[in-house]
């Protein structure tokens, strides 16, 4: 039992910081570390800096292009880029479909489709919720009839997130009525240009459109974009949510979210006040706690020596601290966390004009700029205790590992 | 980073846990209990299992372990809810090993080893509480070289009355210094009581006892015992929660009402749920707080005040929420969750309670954040 990464993983770590600082341009590193408002474009840059380099699929195996990396090393990635101030990866191509293709997809699904996903070129989007299908997603109803080389899709998915960028979307469709609602689902890969595909922008309590709907009005879907057989769809969903199990808890982002938090208080007068400081501190404990949650399952993943039941419990505990840091950093910007002024929160506004602009009256209220995102990002967090199987859901499966 | 455990290390625990299965039952327990809350006999056979001398190098008749073989033990005898003070002789066998000059060590070591010497900490006074830096006792130098009286009072002492010698910080020349002072030195008296988690401990008057200095460094020397208790601690809680929770899922298990187990209804199994949480996060914060025993003192308070701050968190909520689970039977005597509560209650007050280790937290934070800052 040791705490300590080994030298060669330490060594790792290093390189990779190095690496990171000298690639990860600045202007999105500033917006990151400031909360402001990420464009489709700063996302794609980063995700071909990383395509360039070959990491984008930094999850991926030798024998398809990756670097090989094992669960520390791709942790100690995650963590280098997380504390810079990287973008996180938009997780849908390179992390969720990718693994997919490459152990249910066949040859020529892999040489058509991972290229792209490395290099960052295409954008994919992910279509599973639908209107009648959040926790219980089994019950899909987006229907896809064969009708000789192709498919017909017909149906509608929601929250697909980032979805107004997607050039294709990877979905659950329903191919069958027959036996129990998970046997009768497949999984498809769309082309988001295809005739009948429609995509409608939903906005979110913070005021952004983070999120879509996605409706298929008789589109035709080649056959040969079916991933594996026809109604083993459910089989190769439950693979894509058990992949990358230590991702879902973000602790990396999370220490980073810490730090900030800390120079937004002291920032505000309020990190020398004891109660306030309190609730960091707890907090702290329980950023440490999960990490080290996260530490043990790593290790095992590593050595694969010993099995834990406790990767579930990451997601839960995860979103929660992620919901809690978002809400006392906005508790610490206080009164100036309530000016929803949208355009604060893009890099370089220079304030109202009509009033002086930021060397004027046109500022941030209070002049602090620095509250603008506080309650957008605190509002939005209240996703992550909905999304990616609720917390509740979470528990119930927790709770039959323990109880049977 | 790796949190397997060695072979060895495997053995250790299955051979401590074997003796609390077959060894200290809790029809045993409840018999100790009964008779004033500590038995030689049981602290005994703790010595044959070589336990006492974890921590004490093998030339004084130890075994010459480290923290992580300290965890196992602690976290086997927790699931046994046992009495006996053994993170006392943890804390007694590696502070003296570090700290006291060579014949303080040769007149102590073997037989605390050896389980002859019950050595425990009296560091407790009503006006510091759970502080290390505040002291009422009082050494003098006395004119023959190198000897020492004390006198003051202390609190709360684990098994004080059944003791062989305590660690006793005192102020000397205006400074906190250690000192070891037996039981049955003229000056010393002992009155001995049941705690509420049905051990033993004792009020401890000492007026001008002769002591023997183990060192002036005595903020340093008791910031290093309380942490390693506070690590022993954090792994007995691990036990006790582990024993907890097997014990109220099999309850859950048999118990009917309305028909159907109780395991079936939902808002149990929630609740379950956010037990084996708090458990688990538990595990990890005592992996942690062992792993950074041996780390540089500044790091070790800190990491051990964040790991006792997430295991009295963990210890409440499983300890309240198993015995809410059992409804009626949670809270008799008879039954033994009642025990596991009261067990996980006296160990979170101990060497700090969530309070006080809070402070340490807040105190103590940095501008980085996590287990490598």
């Amino acid at each position: 039992m040791d705490l300590a990464f080994t030298p060669e993983e330490q060594q790792f770590r290093e390189d990779i910081r190095a690496w990171v600082l000298a690639n990860l341009p600045a202007d999105i590193s500033h917006k990151v570390h400031h909360a402001l408002r990420l464009s489709k474009d700063d996302l794609q840059r980063w995700a071909r800096i990383l395509g360039q380099k070959g990491w984008l699929g930094h999850g991926w195996s030798k024998a398809f292009g990756g670097p090989g990396w094992n669960a520390v090393q791709k942790h100690l990635f995650e963590e280098e880029c997380a504390l810079a101030g990287a973008p996180r990866v938009v997780p849908f191509g390179p992390v969720m479909v990718a693994p997919v293709i490459m152990a249910f997809g066949n040859a020529e699904q892999q040489q058509r489709f991972l290229p792209g996903i490395a290099s960052g070129e295409v954008w994919w989007s992910q279509g599973y919720s639908e209107p009648g299908s959040g926790s219980d997603l089994a019950s899909v109803k987006c229907k896809a009839e064969r009708q000789g080389d192709h498919y017909i899709v017909n149906g509608q998915k929601t929250w697909t997130t980032l979805g107004q960028y997607g050039d294709w979307i990877f979905c659950l469709v329903r191919t069958s009525t027959e036996g129990k609602p998970q046997t009768g689902i497949s999984f498809l890969l769309i082309d988001m240009k295809s005739p009948g595909v429609t995509v409608r922008p939903i906005v979110l309590l913070d005021g952004e459109a983070e999120v879509n709907e996605v409706w298929f009005d008789n589109v035709q879907v080649p056959a040969n974009n079916l991933i594996g057989e026809e109604n083993k769809g459910w089989t190769y969903a439950k693979y894509l949510l058990g992949h990358e199990r230590t991702n879902i808890a973000d602790v990396n982002r999370t220490k980073r979210e810490l730090e900030r938090l800390k120079r937004v208080a002291k920032a505000e007068g309020m990190y020398e006040e004891p109660r306030f400081r309190d609730e960091i501190a707890k907090l702290e404990v329980d950023v440490v706690a999960l990490e080290m949650l996260v530490l043990r399952v790593l290790s095992a993943e590593k050595t694969g020596k010993n099995s834990l039941d406790i990767a579930g419990l990451l997601k839960i505990r995860g979103s929660e601290i992620q919901q809690r840091y978002a809400e006392l950093m906005m508790l610490a910007g206080g009164p100036f966390s309530l000016p929803f002024i949208a355009e604060a929160m893009d890099a370089g506004w220079q304030g109202d004009q009509v009033h002086g602009g930021l060397g004027g009256m046109g500022g941030f209220p209070g002049g602090a700029l620095h509250c603008a995102p506080l309650a957008s990002t605190y509002f939005n967090m209240r996703k992550t205790t909905i999304y990616g199987g609720s917390n509740e859901v979470q528990r119930n499966i927790v709770a039959q590992t323990v109880l049977g | 980073m790796d949190f397997d455990f060695s072979d060895d290390q495997q053995q250790l625990g299955d051979a401590v846990q074997k003796w609390v299965a077959k060894g200290y039952d809790f029809e045993r327990r409840r018999s100790i209990v009964r008779a004033g809350g500590f038995s030689h006999e049981s602290y005994t056979e703790l010595a044959e299992l070589g336990l006492c001398g974890l921590y004490i190098p093998e030339a004084q008749g130890g075994m010459g372990m480290g923290p992580v073989e300290g965890m196992v033990a602690m976290q086997a005898l927790g699931y046994g809810l046992v009495l006996e003070p053994l993170a006392q002789t943890l804390l007694a066998g590696a502070v003296l090993n570090a700290w006291a000059p060579e014949a303080l060590k040769t007149a102590w070591l073997e037989r605390i080893a050896s389980g002859q010497a019950l050595v425990v900490l009296a560091h407790q006074e009503r006006a510091a509480r759970y502080r290390l830096d505040l002291c009422g006792a009082l050494a003098t130098e006395s004119k023959n070289e190198g000897g020492w009286q004390i006198s003051g009072s202390k609190s709360v002492v684990p098994a004080g009355d059944q003791a062989d010698a305590f660690l006793v910080p005192a102020m000397a020349h205006g400074r906190l210094a250690l000192f070891l002072v037996e039981r049955t030195a003229p000056g010393v008296s002992t009155r001995g009581y049941g705690t509420q988690d049905g051990s033993r401990a004792a009020e401890l008057q000492i007026s001008g006892a002769a002591a023997t200095l183990v060192t002036t460094d005595g903020l340093a020397a008791l910031e290093h015992a309380v942490d390693i208790g506070l690590a022993a601690a954090c792994a007995e809680a691990v036990g006790v929660m582990d024993r907890t929770l097997a014990i109220t899922v099999d309850y859950m298990n048999q118990r009917k009402q309305f028909g159907v187990a109780i395991s079936s209804f939902q808002a149990l199994r929630h609740r379950v749920a956010d037990i084996k949480m708090q458990l688990e996060l538990a595990r990890s914060m005592s992996y942690y707080a062992s792993l950074k025993l041996n780390a540089p003192a500044p790091e070790r308070r800190a990491a051990m005040a964040r790991a006792k701050y997430q295991l009295g968190q963990s210890m409440r909520f499983v300890g309240q929420q198993a015995v809410q689970l059992h409804g009626g039977i949670g809270v008799t005597d008879e039954y033994i969750v009642s025990h596991c509560f009261k067990k996980l209650t006296q160990l979170e007050m101990t060497f700090g309670d969530s309070l006080h280790q809070l402070g340490e937290v807040s105190a103590r934070m940095q501008d980085t954040a996590g287990v490598f800052a």
